[in-house]
């Protein structure tokens, strides 16, 4: 049944011991390949991609940038029989014709020439949508192996999978895994330290094959000549540019049978489907037997807008307003900081300062009112890693569980209106954490429309947790306060949101997801994101804590920044607030939680009132991004969409602050 | 929409003349509980057929609808996706 698939297919490998789970690939030693100490995590978003990682590096994974490249990759080492094996974690990406920013970036660490042994994770119970990017990784000649993961889940559906039947077809090593216990993890190593180069036994069936075997000299090989026949814009450019004439009669031969290129897309991915029908024949039963899916009832309750939205105000008031503003900004910021900090920490090391260093402005540097310790130290610590800690505890527990694909479909019609799509949810959610790391994730979204949207109201309305919680502990005083704030936010959001939504152009955009199924969260999953988060955080900002604490004294010493404050005093006058308040904006500059920090030793102080705390905290949310999130910006979207940001933000910041001001004045009351 | 046999736009499950027609509907126009099978991918976007490639929405494919707002939840074996009206436009089913 299956021959008529097979090009070249070798049975006598590799040796399988039926049933009995991992295969040893036979005389795995003397195979090119074996021995890969570099392994890449290919596969689809939702099929435990990460926590295998977790698995395979252990706790002590690190996160790196790759340099030069837009490239999220994570990367991590395990230690096998002392030797460091590199293990690299790539964006989820569903299939290698890219549609998203990550998507490409996967593609290209796929299709990159190096010694890399790649790992297709994915979903045990969805083998058949999968393996379609299987055969295609198996083209790109690379040592290979499969691991199928969520083999418990698998389970409890009553799928009973063959899978040293699936590893003889493929000719690659295939290995049950349960990520999130640990289940399969050493044999997956084993596998992939061993893995062998694929025989490419399931190529490109018939009329496919022929229309790209033209191609497939220049192209270095036939799955690039595939993907630009489908029509990957970068890989049909690249091949256009090597020899034009023979593309030109690629193209024509393709455009002649099939009419274009996605029509040929879609027919190729129609047959290549069947062929993984035909390959998972006796691989996966023929009629599981059905049962009710766990969670079902719950599912429903959760995406029923009846019930679906009161859940999204109970998430954000128990999440957000009472976790991370209540226990997160106040409770473990009192503790740390007036506890640990004024108490503990800061006169001791002030007091070995002014013991050691006899020059004073050396002794302002470290431990002043400006100093690198007693501001850049405290601040981040005491003040921000609280809050930010715990915003990335409840988002890897929303993450983990499987929530936020499901608020991206409650949403997406109102996103809708103001040009987004439900998938904008996850960056703009992440941006109530921290807007620099949201920016990145503005990746996810298919058009450079949704991307400019989203990265413009993140740096406008969107206050990052540190600043959320700040602000939200200085006005909790007075819930008015907090009103006004929540409601001009929410204003300026739609306002903004709808007008550029209305003055961008482009088309409208497009709402697609694969719902993963609701899990139980696992705490390790948890720890492991809420940590990785923290860390690139503290990698991100730290350096420009202490930055901003030395030019301030830098300014403080020259008197710079006197000056700066009084250049900005008319315009803090003008929105209605004290002449205390402008180096609150001064420091704002440097980090937007920074502006909120020095909100918060203003109110402390009493200088302000509850009307010019709400007009201070709503200028102060809505003004410039810091200047991690401005680096951030000219990366992603470019140096001009920077600065038009900036200009845009600090414009909107102090008209809409000093309407917001002028309107408390005038109705008096609370001032 | 006509048969692609013999035109009739009326139902007609289980056809007389043989299995190999359909009387084709858009995926959009399923209601809850409805069961289909793909037949064509009709978008006229290049970029919507991209992406119901992605989903993994393919001639051959048999569905189910499970929610029509705010978004359509199809289950496809054991895989939910959720797309919106604008691309199940673009998704020629047959009634199964």
């Amino acid at each position: 049944m299956l021959d008529w698939l097979r090009t070249d297919f070798n049975y006598g490998y590799p040796a399988v011991t039926p049933r009995t789970g991992v295969l040893t690939p036979r005389a795995a030693a003397v195979l090119p390949g074996a021995g890969a100490d570099r392994w890449l995590l290919v596969g689809a978003p939702n099929v435990g991609k990460s926590a295998l990682f977790g698995q395979l590096t252990g706790v002590y994974a690190t996160v790196s940038n790759y340099p030069g490249t837009s490239v999220e990759v994570t990367s991590g080492t395990r230690d096998r029989d002392g030797r460091a094996v590199r293990v690299e974690d790539c964006p989820g990406m569903y299939s290698l014709l890219a549609v998203t920013e990550e998507e490409r970036v996967a593609r290209r660490e796929v299709l990159g020439a190096d010694e890399r042994a790649i790992v297709h994770v994915v979903d045990a119970s969805h083998l058949d949508r999968a393996l379609p990017l299987t055969l295609q990784l198996l083209a790109t000649g690379k040592p290979l192996v499969l691991a199928c993961n969520h083999m418990d889940e698998a389970r409890s559906r009553g799928i009973a999978l063959d899978l040293p039947l699936l590893a003889e077809r493929l000719g690659i090593p295939v290995v049950g895994t349960v990520a999130t216990t640990g289940e399969g993890v050493d044999a997956l190593a084993a596998a992939a330290f061993a893995a062998p180069v694929p025989t490419d036994g399931w190529g490109l069936p018939h009329p496919f094959a022929a229309a790209a075997s033209p191609l497939a000299g220049d192209a270095g090989s036939t799955l690039v000549a595939e993907l630009a026949l489908c029509g990957d814009p970068d890989l049909a450019a690249s091949l256009a540019e090597g020899d034009p004439v023979r593309w030109r009669e690629a193209v024509a031969a393709r455009d002649a049978q099939w009419r274009s290129a996605e029509e040929f897309a879609v027919a190729l991915a129609t047959a290549r489907r069947r062929m993984v029908l035909a390959l998972l024949e006796g691989v996966v039963p023929e009629a599981p037997t059905a049962r009710r899916r766990r969670g079902a009832a719950l599912d429903r309750v959760l995406l029923s807008p009846w019930t679906g939205f009161p859940i999204v105000l109970l998430v954000l008031y128990a999440g957000f307003y009472k976790f991370v503003g209540g226990f997160g900004a106040q409770t473990a910021v009192n503790w740390i900081e007036s506890a640990v900090f004024a108490r503990w920490i800061i006169p001791p090391v002030a007091a070995a300062v002014r013991g050691l260093v006899p020059w004073a402005p050396v002794q302002d540097l470290l431990v002043g009112p400006y100093g690198l310790f007693t501001l850049g130290v405290r601040y981040a610590v005491a003040i921000v890693l609280p809050i930010v800690g715990a915003f990335f505890l409840v988002f890897a527990l929303l993450e983990d569980c499987g929530y936020l694909p499901r608020l991206a479909l409650l949403l997406d019609r109102g996103l809708k209106r103001i040009g987004l799509s439900g998938r904008a949810v996850i960056p703009l959610v992440l941006g109530f954490g921290c807007n620099t790391m949201a920016t990145l994730v503005t990746r996810t979204l298919e058009t450079s429309r949704e991307r400019i949207i989203v990265t413009l109201l993140l740096a406008l309305a969107i206050p990052c947790s540190a600043q959320l919680g700040v602000v939200l502990g200085i006005l909790s005083v007075y819930p008015s306060a907090v009103a006004v704030w929540i409601g001009v936010l929410l204003g300026v959001f739609v306002f903004v949101g709808y007008l550029t939504a209305r003055l961008l152009p482009g088309e409208p955009p497009s709402f697609y997801l694969e719902l993963p199924p609701l899990r139980l969260p696992v705490l390790r999953n948890v720890l492991v994101k809420t940590g990785t988060r923290v860390r690139w955080y503290f990698a991100e900002i730290f350096p420009l804590f202490l930055l901003a604490s030395a030019l301030l004294w830098v300014g403080e010493l020259t008197g710079a920044l006197r000056g700066a404050t009084r250049l900005l005093e008319p315009v803090v006058r003008l929105i209605g607030l004290p002449n205390d308040a402008a180096p609150a904006f001064l420091y704002g500059f440097f980090r937007r939680d920074f502006g909120a920090a020095g909100l918060f030793d203003l109110a402390r102080a009493g200088v302000l009132g509850p009307a010019g705390l709400t007009t201070a905290a709503v200028t102060i949310t809505l003004f410039v991004p810091c200047i991690a999130q401005f680096l951030m910006m000219r990366k992603e979207r470019g140096p001009r969409m920077a600065l038009t940001v900036l200009v845009v933000a600090t414009g909107v910041a102090f008209s809409v602050g000093g309407l917001v001001g002028w309107l408390l004045r005038a109705v008096g009351g609370w001032a | 929409m006509k048969c692609t046999m013999c035109g009739t736009t009326a139902g007609c499950s289980g056809c007389p003349i043989a299995s190999d027609f359909y009387l084709p509907e858009t995926l959009a126009a399923l209601e809850v509980g409805a069961r289909g099978t793909v037949r064509r991918l009709a978008s006229p976007n290049g970029a919507d057929l991209r992406r119901l490639l992605a989903l993994g929405v393919l001639p051959g494919v048999e569905l189910e609808v499970e929610r029509r707002w705010p978004a359509m939840v199809v289950r496809m074996g054991y895989a939910r996706v959720a797309l919106d009206a604008g691309l199940a436009e673009g998704v020629v089913v047959s009634r199964v």
